[in-house]
C-alpha cells in the first residue's frame, strides 16, 4: 500500500501572523454525510436537530439540513458514530472527507471577518455557539457551524473542495484588517 | 509661493483645523498651503481665492455658495480624481488641485463666450437646435460634448481598494447632528446596537459652527457617544439608500484600509436625523462670487478660521441669519447692512464684475457697496430617505418647508426634519426617538429569533411593539422666500435660471416631472437638495398655484452620488480548480475558463496531444465532470424518469449512456450512469450541467415523488477524475491496479469496476471513451488525486504518456462524432434532432419530456426539425468558424449552422458537426457555408456523425 498523504485543496503558503484571529485549514478532517428521515432510528442515534450541533468527544455531529447530518472529526471518531447507525430503511452514509474543504476561523473578530463575506446575522442571539447554517460565502454555497473554542468565538466553514483555495484566500483577505493568521 | 494668507483669522473656539500642521498643495499649478483639517475650499478661501469654478453652460465665474459637501460651485480635479467636492475633501500634502470646465484657465475661459449666445442656449436648447441637417450630427455631437461639465478621467488610474461588509444593527441613525447623536445615545442606553452615520468629517451638525453654548453642548454629546461601545460611529460616511424592510446602504469613506466601504445593513429601526439644508434665494446676480449662504460664512469663520470677505450685506429671515451678524462682527467683518425679510426687507440684485460682488441693490432701491452678500432665507428638509420608504412629505406653508407624513413603523424621524425648537426641546425629542427605535428593534429581534432553527433559545414572550407616544416638535413660522422680484439662478450645477423654468413651462413642460427633465433642474450633483423647493416655487408662481398643489418629484437612491467603486466593492469571482491544478500550472498549461473552473486548454500543442493519444496514451483531468451519488431502492425509477431511455435492467457493474430532456422536449443534458452496487449508482453529467441536473433531480423527488426512496448527493469534487486514453491505456492502468481484472473480455466497454489504483483504495473505474480511444475513466478520492496523476505520468513514460487538455479532447470527440449538449444543441433543440433514436423509448411510463418527445417524433413534426449531421468541407484546409450559417446557394436564406468545427490532426482535414434543415440532411448532399469573412465554401453531409472509426473498434478494443 502506498504511503499516502491527504492532499489539501489549500496549496499556498502564508506568512506567519500574530494576534488571536486565526484561520486554519483542517480539510483532512474526516467527514461523513448521513441522509435519513427525521424520525428514523439513525436520526435518533444522531440526536441533533436541524440547525444545531453537538459534540461527542472530539467528534461533531451537526444537523446541516432537515434530513441531513454531517459527522466531523478524526477517522476513528467519525467511523465510530457512523458505524453505530441503524441503516435499515432508507439511510445513506457517504464519505465526504475528500469532497469538502474545511476551515476553522477563531478569534474575537471572527464574526467581523465573516460579516465581510456573508450576509448572515452573526450576533450571539441569532448564531450562538452550536448553531449550524448554510449560506452564501463570497458567492459560494457553504456550511457554517459555530463551535467556540476555549471561550473564543470559532466557526467551521465547509465548502465544495474545488472552491477551497478561493474561499480560504477570500477569508484571509477579509481578515487582513484584523491581522489574521493563516495556517495552511 | 502662495499669496499671503490674508483671509485667515486668529484661532476660533470651535475650529477644526490644526494650525501646527501645515499642508502644502497646488491650485492650478500655483503653490498654496493650508492646515490639517482644512477642506480644499477653506484652504483656498484662506488664501484669498474667490473664484473656484465656471458654470456648466455659460462659464460664469463661481465662488463658494455653501462651502460644504453640497456646494455646487466647488467641484475640482484633484490629481487624477475628477469632480471632487472641494467643500468636503480635506487637503492633503502634495495634492494638485485644478479647476474643471475652463479653458485655457479658470481666469481666462474662452468658453465664457457662450454667454453671448445665451438666448440660443436656454434650457432644453439641444432639443431645438443642432437637429438639422441630420448629416451634421457627428459634428453636433462634438459641439454638445464641449458643454459637458466635469473633470478628466484617467483610464490608467489604479483601482483603489474598495470593500464591502454586512451588518445587522438594531438601530441605524442617519445624521450625526445633535438630534442624531442624542437618538444614538438613548438607543444605546437600552443596550441596542447602533450605527451612527454622519456624512461630514465630524459629528455635531450645526453645533460645530455655533456659539459657545452650542460648542459646550457638542462636547457633551460627543463625550457621551464615545462612552458607548455599542455605538459604531461612521463619519465621512453617508446613508445612501433605504430599501425594503430597512435594508440600508451606507458608504463609509473613513475606513483605514479601503478607499470606500459599502455597508449593507439590515436595520431593525432606522432613525432619520438628516437635519435641514439651507436654501438659496433667487435674484439677479445670485451666482456671483461673494454671494453665499449664511451657513457657508459661519462655517468658514468658526470651523476654519477664514474671513469670507471684508464688507457684508446680510439678508436674513431667521435666527441663524441673526447669529451670522454676531459672528461677522466678532471677527471684524464690516456689516454694511442687515436686511430683514421679517419686516418686509428684500434684496433684488447682486452687482459687480464677473469675479466678485461689489454692491447689492436692496428692495427699496438703495445700493450698498459690499464684497459679500449673505442670505439666510430658509430651509429645505432633505427628505430623500423618507421618500424611499414610500412616504410623500407634505408642504407646510406656514413654515415654508416639507414635513414627513407617514413613514413606516420601522423608520422614525427626529431633528430639523421633524420640527423646530430650542436645543433642549430637540434633544428631548431625539431621546424619545432613540428609545422608541430601540424598543421597536427589540420586538423585531425577538421575532427574528423565533423564525430560525439555529437561534438561541428565547426568554419570555415577544415584547409588544411600542406605540409612538412622542411629543411632536413645534413648527416655527418662516417667511416663504424663494424668488425676489428679479430672476436668477435656481440650479447652480445645471445653470438653470428662473427665466428658463418659466420659459419651459410656457412651452408646455409645466408639470414638476416634465420641467425637471426638460430643463435638468434638480438633476445635478446636489440632487435637488438646494434646488427643488425653489424650482417648485417658480413653477407654482407661474401656474398661479401653491407649492403643495404643484408637488415635487420623488427622490430615489442614492441620497448622495455614489462611486462605481463603492458599488463594485470587493469583487467576489469564485474560481474552481482541481487537485491537479498546481501540476497543470507547472507543466505549461494554457488555461481556459469553463464556467467557474480553470482548466487546461492545452499544454502548448493540442494537435500533438491528439496524435499522442491516438498513437500512445494520454491522460486528461476531467474532475469538473458532474457526478451524483444515487442511493436507494427507487433509483431505477428516478433514472427512468429523468432519462429518455430505459434503466430498470442495468446490471451491477454496467454503465449506460443516456440523454435527458426538459419538459418541453429540449435536450437538457447527457452522460453515463453506472450501477455500482445494491441500490447504489453513480450518475455523471456534463461539467456545466452538474448543478442543474442535481437540482432537476431534487425537484422531481421533492415535489412530484417524495415517496421515492432516493438520496441524490453531489460528489463532483469528492473525486479527481482522470481519463486515461489511447492504445496503451490498458497496459498503463494495469501497471497500477492489481485488484481489478482488466482483461477486455472481463471488463468490457461500458462497464464499471471499483478497486485500488496506485495504492489508493475506493477508486471507481469506467470503461467509456469520449475520445473514441480505448480508455478508462478513473475517479480517485480527491485527497489522493495528485498522487495517482503523478504516478500515472511516471509509470507511463516508456509508453509515451502525455497530458492532454480540453482542446485535444474536443478535437477527438469531434473526430468520433460525439455531440456536446450546449455546443451542438441549443435551447430549442428537440431530442430527435440529434439522431439518437435508440435512446428515445417512448413506450416507457411517463418521464420528463415524454409528451413533447412523442409529439416531436411524429413524422409530420419531425420533418420540420433540424437534423444534426457530420460535415466535411470540399477544401480540407478550410475550417469554418463555429456558428457559421449554412445557406441556400446564391441567397441569404438560412438552412442551418455549423455547431462544431476543427482541423483534425488524425485525418489531416477539417471536420464539422452542424444542424441543417431536413431537406439537405441526406448523406452526400452538398451544402454552402458562409464564412465570417463573407466568402462561401461548399461542404458535404457525411453518412455518420463520426469522421473516424465510426464502428468504434478502437473504443471497444
Amino acid at each position: 500500500m502506498a504511503d499516502l498523504t491527504f492532499e489539501s485543496p489549500i496549496t499556498k503558503s502564508y506568512p506567519a501572523g500574530s494576534g488571536d484571529l486565526t484561520l486554519s485549514d483542517i480539510s483532512h478532517t474526516a467527514k461523513v454525510l448521513v441522509r435519513a428521515d427525521v424520525d428514523s432510528p439513525a436520526a435518533q442515534t444522531l440526536a441533533v436537530g436541524f440547525g444545531s450541533l453537538r459534540t461527542e468527544g472530539e467528534t461533531i455531529v451537526s444537523g446541516s439540513r432537515p434530513d441531513e447530518w454531517m459527522i466531523l472529526g478524526t477517522a476513528e471518531g467519525v467511523a465510530s458514530i457512523a458505524g453505530s447507525l441503524d441503516t435499515n430503511g432508507h439511510v445513506s452514509v457517504i464519505d465526504w472527507t475528500h469532497g469538502r474543504a474545511m476551515f476553522r476561523l477563531t478569534g474575537q473578530a471572527a464574526s467581523s471577518v465573516l460579516e465581510k463575506v456573508c450576509s448572515l446575522d452573526f450576533s450571539d442571539n441569532m448564531t450562538p455557539d452550536g448553531a449550524v447554517v448554510s449560506a452564501s460565502v463570497a458567492k459560494v454555497s457553504c456550511d457554517l457551524a459555530r463551535n467556540d473554542v476555549s471561550g473564543s468565538p470559532s466557526y467551521l466553514v465547509l465548502c465544495d473542495r474545488s472552491f477551497g483555495q478561493y474561499i480560504f484566500d477570500t477569508i484571509v483577505d477579509a481578515g487582513t484588517e484584523f491581522t489574521i493568521s493563516a495556517n495552511a | 509661493m502662495s499669496p499671503a494668507s490674508s483671509s485667515r483669522l486668529p484661532e476660533q473656539d470651535g475650529e477644526v483645523i490644526d494650525r501646527s500642521s501645515k499642508v502644502r498643495f497646488t491650485w492650478n499649478g500655483k503653490n498654496h498651503s493650508g492646515f490639517k483639517g482644512d477642506t480644499i475650499a477653506s484652504a483656498l478661501a484662506a488664501n484669498g481665492v474667490k473664484v473656484f469654478s465656471r458654470s456648466m453652460k455659460y462659464h460664469r465665474p463661481r465662488g463658494l455658495l455653501t462651502a460644504d459637501f453640497l456646494d455646487p460651485n466647488g467641484f475640482v480635479q484633484v490629481d487624477d480624481d475628477p469632480n471632487v467636492r472641494s467643500g468636503h475633501r480635506l487637503v492633503e500634502p502634495g495634492m494638485n488641485v485644478s479647476a474643471q470646465n475652463a479653458w485655457p484657465s479658470l481666469n481666462r475661459d474662452i468658453k465664457a463666450a457662450n454667454g453671448l449666445a445665451k438666448r440660443f442656449l436656454s434650457a432644453g436648447f439641444y432639443y431645438k437646435t443642432f437637429m438639422k441637417p441630420q448629416k451634421l450630427w457627428p459634428y453636433y455631437e462634438k459641439v454638445l460634448a464641449t458643454f459637458a461639465p466635469g473633470g478628466k478621467v484617467d483610464l490608467d488610474t489604479p483601482h483603489g481598494y474598495h470593500d464591502k461588509r454586512y451588518a445587522h444593527p438594531d438601530v441605524v441613525v442617519a445624521g450625526g447632528g445633535p438630534a442624531g447623536m442624542q437618538s444614538a445615545i438613548s438607543a444605546a442606553e437600552t443596550g441596542a446596537s447602533v450605527i451612527l452615520v454622519e456624512h461630514d468629517h465630524q459629528l455635531g451638525g450645526h453645533l460645530r459652527w455655533g456659539n459657545s453654548d452650542d460648542l459646550a453642548a457638542l462636547a457633551d454629546l460627543r463625550s457621551k457617544v464615545a462612552g458607548f461601545e455599542n455605538i459604531e460611529v461612521l463619519t465621512n460616511s453617508t446613508v445612501t439608500g433605504r430599501y425594503e424592510d430597512n435594508w440600508v446602504a451606507i458608504v463609509q469613506r473613513n475606513h483605514p484600509l479601503a478607499v470606500e466601504r459599502l455597508i449593507k445593513a439590515r436595520a431593525k429601526s432606522l432613525v432619520v436625523a438628516a437635519g435641514l439644508v439651507e436654501r438659496p434665494y433667487v435674484f439677479a446676480g445670485n451666482d456671483k462670487p461673494g454671494v453665499m449662504l449664511s451657513g457657508a460664512a459661519r462655517r468658514l469663520i468658526n470651523m476654519y478660521g477664514v474671513k469670507p470677505g471684508e464688507r457684508a450685506v446680510v439678508f436674513t429671515a431667521n435666527a441663524d441669519g441673526d447669529a451670522l451678524v454676531d459672528d461677522l462682527t466678532r471677527v471684524g467683518i464690516e456689516v454694511a447692512a442687515v436686511v430683514d425679510a421679517r419686516s418686509g426687507g428684500n434684496i433684488v440684485e447682486a452687482k459687480g464684475g464677473p469675479k466678485s460682488v461689489t454692491a447689492v441693490v436692496l428692495g427699496d432701491g438703495s445700493t450698498v457697496k459690499a464684497d459679500l452678500l449673505l442670505t439666510a432665507t430658509g430651509w429645505t428638509a432633505p427628505t430623500s430617505l423618507l421618500n424611499m420608504t414610500g412616504d410623500r412629505p407634505a408642504y407646510d406653508a406656514a413654515t415654508a418647508r416639507f414635513f414627513p407624513v407617514a413613514p413606516p413603523d420601522n423608520v422614525l424621524v427626529t431633528g430639523g426634519i421633524a420640527g423646530d425648537g430650542s436645543l433642549d426641546v430637540m434633544l428631548e425629542h431625539a431621546a424619545e426617538t432613540g428609545r422608541l427605535a430601540a424598543g421597536r428593534a427589540a420586538t423585531m429581534a425577538h421575532q427574528f429569533q423565533s423564525m430560525t432553527a439555529r437561534a438561541a433559545d428565547m426568554q419570555g414572550e415577544t415584547p409588544a411593539f411600542p406605540n409612538d407616544d412622542r411629543t411632536a416638535l413645534p413648527r416655527d413660522e418662516h417667511p416663504a422666500l424663494f424668488r425676489s422680484t428679479t430672476h436668477g439662478i435656481v440650479d447652480y450645477s445645471e445653470d438653470v435660471s428662473s427665466k428658463d423654468l418659466i420659459s419651459a413651462a410656457k412651452e408646455g413642460y409645466d408639470s414638476v416631472e416634465l420641467i425637471k427633465r426638460y430643463t435638468t433642474a434638480t438633476m445635478g450633483p446636489a440632487q435637488g437638495k438646494l434646488e427643488t423647493v425653489n424650482t417648485v416655487a417658480v413653477l407654482a408662481e407661474h401656474r398661479g398655484e401653491t407649492i403643495a398643489e404643484v408637488g415635487t418629484t420623488v427622490w430615489r437612491p442614492p441620497f448622495a452620488p455614489i462611486t462605481l467603486g463603492a458599488l463594485g466593492g470587493r469583487i467576489f469571482e469564485p474560481e474552481r480548480v482541481s487537485s491537479i491544478h498546481g501540476w497543470h500550472e507547472q507543466h505549461g498549461m494554457v488555461p481556459i475558463l469553463a464556467g467557474q473552473w480553470i482548466r487546461p486548454e492545452h499544454y502548448g500543442d493540442a494537435a500533438a496531444e491528439v496524435r499522442n493519444v491516438r498513437n500512445n496514451v494520454g491522460i486528461i483531468d476531467v474532475t469538473p465532470l458532474g457526478k451524483l451519488d444515487l442511493q436507494g431502492p427507487d433509483v431505477p425509477k428516478l433514472l427512468n424518469h429523468l432519462y429518455t431511455n430505459k434503466w430498470s435492467k442495468l446490471a451491477v457493474g454496467s454503465v449506460r449512456y443516456g440523454m435527458m430532456c426538459a419538459e418541453d422536449g429540449v435536450v437538457l443534458d447527457d452522460g453515463v450512469t453506472g450501477h455500482l452496487g445494491d441500490d447504489h449508482y453513480l450518475m455523471t453529467t456534463t461539467s456545466s450541467g452538474a448543478g442543474t441536473i442535481w437540482e432537476w433531480a431534487e425537484n422531481w423527488l421533492q415535489t412530484e415523488h417524495p415517496d421515492w426512496q432516493v438520496h441524490v448527493t453531489p460528489v463532483t469534487t469528492a473525486y479527481v477524475s482522470i481519463n486515461v486514453a489511447g492504445p496503451s491505456s490498458r497496459e498503463l492502468v494495469g501497471r497500477l491496479c492489481d485488484d481489478v481484472d482488466l482483461d477486455p473480455e472481463t471488463f468490457k466497454y461500458m462497464q464499471v469496476r471499483q478497486g485500488t489504483v496506485a495504492g489508493v483504495a475506493d477508486c471507481i473505474m469506467w470503461r467509456i471513451g469520449f475520445t473514441g480511444e480505448l480508455s478508462y475513466e478513473i475517479h480517485v478520492p480527491a485527497g489522493h488525486g495528485l498522487h495517482v496523476w503523478e504516478t500515472l505520468m511516471d509509470t507511463g513514460k516508456d509508453l509515451g504518456i502525455g497530458a492532454f487538455g480540453l482542446e485535444a479532447q474536443r478535437i477527438m470527440r469531434l473526430e468520433k462524432g460525439h455531440f456536446i449538449v450546449g455546443q451542438d444543441t441549443d435551447g430549442l433543440t428537440k431530442a430527435p434532432t440529434v439522431q439518437m433514436d435508440m435512446l428515445l423509448k417512448t413506450d416507457k411510463e411517463d418521464f420528463a419530456g415524454k409528451a413533447e418527445l412523442v409529439w416531436s417524433m411524429d413524422p409530420g413534426v419531425r420533418a420540420s426539425l433540424p437534423v444534426l449531421v457530420g460535415l466535411q468541407t470540399t477544401d480540407p484546409a478550410v475550417v469554418p468558424e463555429e456558428a457559421c450559417q449554412i445557406v441556400v446557394p446564391g441567397t441569404n436564406e438560412i438552412l442551418g449552422r455549423v455547431t462544431s468545427s476543427r482541423m483534425s490532426p488524425t485525418l489531416s482535414r477539417s471536420i464539422c458537426l452542424g444542424q441543417v434543415h431536413p431537406s439537405v440532411a441526406a448523406p452526400g448532399t452538398k451544402v454552402t457555408i458562409q464564412l465570417v469573412d463573407g466568402n462561401r465554401v461548399t461542404a458535404m453531409v457525411m453518412e455518420h456523425h463520426a469522421h473516424f472509426d465510426h464502428e468504434g473498434e478502437r473504443l471497444r478494443g
